[in-house]
């Protein structure tokens, strides 16, 4: 698939104008605090309605604006297709998802455009709560499976019910909830568990092939099993509320059984998530026969640069990058083939040149 | 400035299920375009509903007899009950003409966030319909969303030490749906693959 434009309103300090972009590789540069980021959080940001970098949605709009609006023109399956998420602030926070002018629920919309990024804010990955780990797999799994993210808003509404069930002292109807519990957690531990695993299978082919002299990560998915409620029932009433399920799963980064994050070194770390990157881009390959979008932000001295070239030599040819340094050189290996040069000046694409 | 009997009409007519302030504003001006003769039909139409019709004292169904025409009709098999959320759901399943046993509305679904119970639906009726014999099939056809499915969940638990077969419509509908948007064939299918819970 190839963004082959984006238009923003008020998000964050991006001019109101159309960008065009190379349908192959897209090296955005300029000084610090220009916007460079920015424009790859708008394009994370129309493909997710989420942003890559922050969970806080308000961060996203301009100063004072009370919305915020971005679309943009994607090429799939041979086809243009306009794709448009509105937001608004405040108490409303209305939210507006459309292709081709109608509007669409959340779950056809993010299935439309896919998009993975590499940014250093993705550390979190290893290094935050345990619910960032959480959803980085979700991330994933509904990148390849577009029923997967009903599942589990589904699994959410189960459990904020059993919750207030537990909440409320009054357990007649529990075993009903038990049981509902049970079955809407079994898709999300499923399709968890498949991710899980071929994920760290292709991180470790990715690892090996690289040769990079990364000590041995381990990935492990440990499911928080609902088969025995009975057993906790008493700790549950105490406690007033779901002490099991997939809130409560854990997909662990060992090294040599210790966490990743107190073991590696920081640059270890990005290498590990931008592995983790491309190992999610393989297993979306994959599945659809079609390259996904490829985010890279802030490529730095941390990261192994020549790696970093041969993951994107590997990349199937067809792969839209976008990229983005602090320093130019760093983005070298992205400017041997044909390539657009997009130069960001306060929020504004000051020039653009496309090479060779 | 909206004269204030107009004003007070759009006021209530916001007041309804899918009717926002616009077709509120909307229904007002047709219906002062009408003839007195027509105003006053719908008026009397509004005030005859609530005035005559009232639940069945034996499926909670919204009828002007007791008991309902369903519930007293002899070629109706009582030993066959439908369970539905709404007495709005009963034409729903009716709409099949596949369907010729009777019915049983709870009036509701569990809910612990609306801190709905199986004491405020009427789940203790239907356990007293069936403990009195004759019942050889429950029908659970509540919504196939989160609460219907809990609420399923909890009626097939309380029949299950009675001697009755209790089944759950197989739904070709998205999950999470509403039973009132089922379509005539999507209902039939769905009554003829139910499966034993
Ligand atoms: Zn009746």
């Amino acid at each position: 698939m190839i963004l082959r434009s984006i238009a923003t309103q008020a998000f964050r300090n991006l001019a109101a104008e159309e960008v065009a972009f190379h349908e192959h590789v897209n090296i955005v540069v300029g000084r610090n605090g220009q916007g460079k980021t920015n424009l790859l959080e708008a394009i994370y940001f129309l493909a997710t309605t989420k942003s890559f970098r922050t969970s806080r949605v308000a961060s996203l709009f301009s100063f004072g604006s009370p919305s915020t609006f971005v679309s943009g023109q994607l090429h799939r399956f041979g086809v243009d297709k306009m794709l448009s998420v509105g937001l608004e602030t405040g108490e409303t926070k209305r939210r507006a998802l459309l292709i081709n002018g109608e509007r669409v629920p959340l779950a056809v919309y993010v299935n439309t455009m896919s998009v993975f990024a590499y940014s250093a804010a993705r550390l979190d990955i290893l290094r935050g709560a345990p619910e960032e780990r959480r959803r980085f797999l979700d991330r994933g799994i509904a990148s390849i499976d577009p029923g997967y993210l009903e599942a589990v808003s589904r699994y959410g509404r189960v459990l904020r019910q059993r919750n207030a069930l537990l909440a409320s002292g009054s357990a007649s109807s529990l075993a009903a909830w038990d049981a509902e519990l049970i079955a809407s957690a079994a898709p999300l531990q499923r399709g968890r568990a498949a991710y899980a695993e071929a994920l760290a299978s292709s991180f470790a082919a990715i690892v090996a092939e690289h040769g990079y002299h990364i000590q041995n990560v381990s990935i492990a998915y440990k499911p928080s099993a609902v088969d025995d409620l009975a057993r906790i029932r008493r700790d549950e009433l105490r406690a007033h509320m779901s002490l099991v399920g997939p809130q409560r799963d854990v997909l662990e980064f060992s090294v040599d059984g210790r966490p990743a994050a107190e073991v590696l070194s920081g640059g270890e770390q990005k290498m590990v998530v931008l592995f983790l990157k491309f190992a999610k881009l393989d297993l979306f390959r994959r599945r659809f026969d079609e390259p996904a979008v490829f985010l890279l932000d802030d490529v730095d001295a941390e990261l192994d640069l020549e790696i970093l070239e041969q993951l994107l030599v590997k990349l199937p040819s067809r792969t839209q990058v976008f990229a983005t340094s602090a320093k130019e050189r760093f983005l070298r290996t992205l400017e041997a083939g044909p390539h657009r040069r997009l130069v960001i000046e306060n929020g504004r694409v000051a020039a653009t040149n496309d090479l060779p | 400035m909206t004269a204030p009997p107009l004003a007070n009409l759009i006021n209530e007519l916001s007041k309804l299920p899918g009717v926002g302030g616009k077709s509120a504003s909307r229904i007002a001006y047709y219906i002062l375009k009408r003839t007195t003769g027509e105003a006053e039909s719908l008026a009397n139409a509004i005030a005859d509903v609530k005035a005559k019709i009232f639940r069945c004292s034996t499926c909670n169904n919204m009828t002007d007899v007791e008991p309902c025409a369903i519930c007293s009709d002899p070629r109706r098999d009582a030993g066959v009950i439908c369970v539905v959320e709404e007495a709005f759901n009963i034409p729903t399943i009716e709409q099949t003409r596949d369907f010729h046993g009777v019915f049983h509305v709870l009036l509701g679904a569990l809910s612990p966030l609306k801190g709905v119970g199986p004491q405020d639906i009427d789940v203790a009726g239907l356990l007293k319909r069936v403990q009195s014999g004759g019942v050889r099939e429950v029908i659970v056809a509540t919504n196939p969303n989160v609460e219907g499915e809990a609420t399923a969940l909890y009626i097939a638990q309380q029949l299950h030490s009675l001697e009755v077969k209790t089944t759950r419509l197989a739904f070709g509908l998205p999950v999470g749906g509403d039973l009132e948007y089922a379509d005539q064939v999507t209902m039939s299918k769905a009554l003829e693959g139910r499966r034993e819970i």
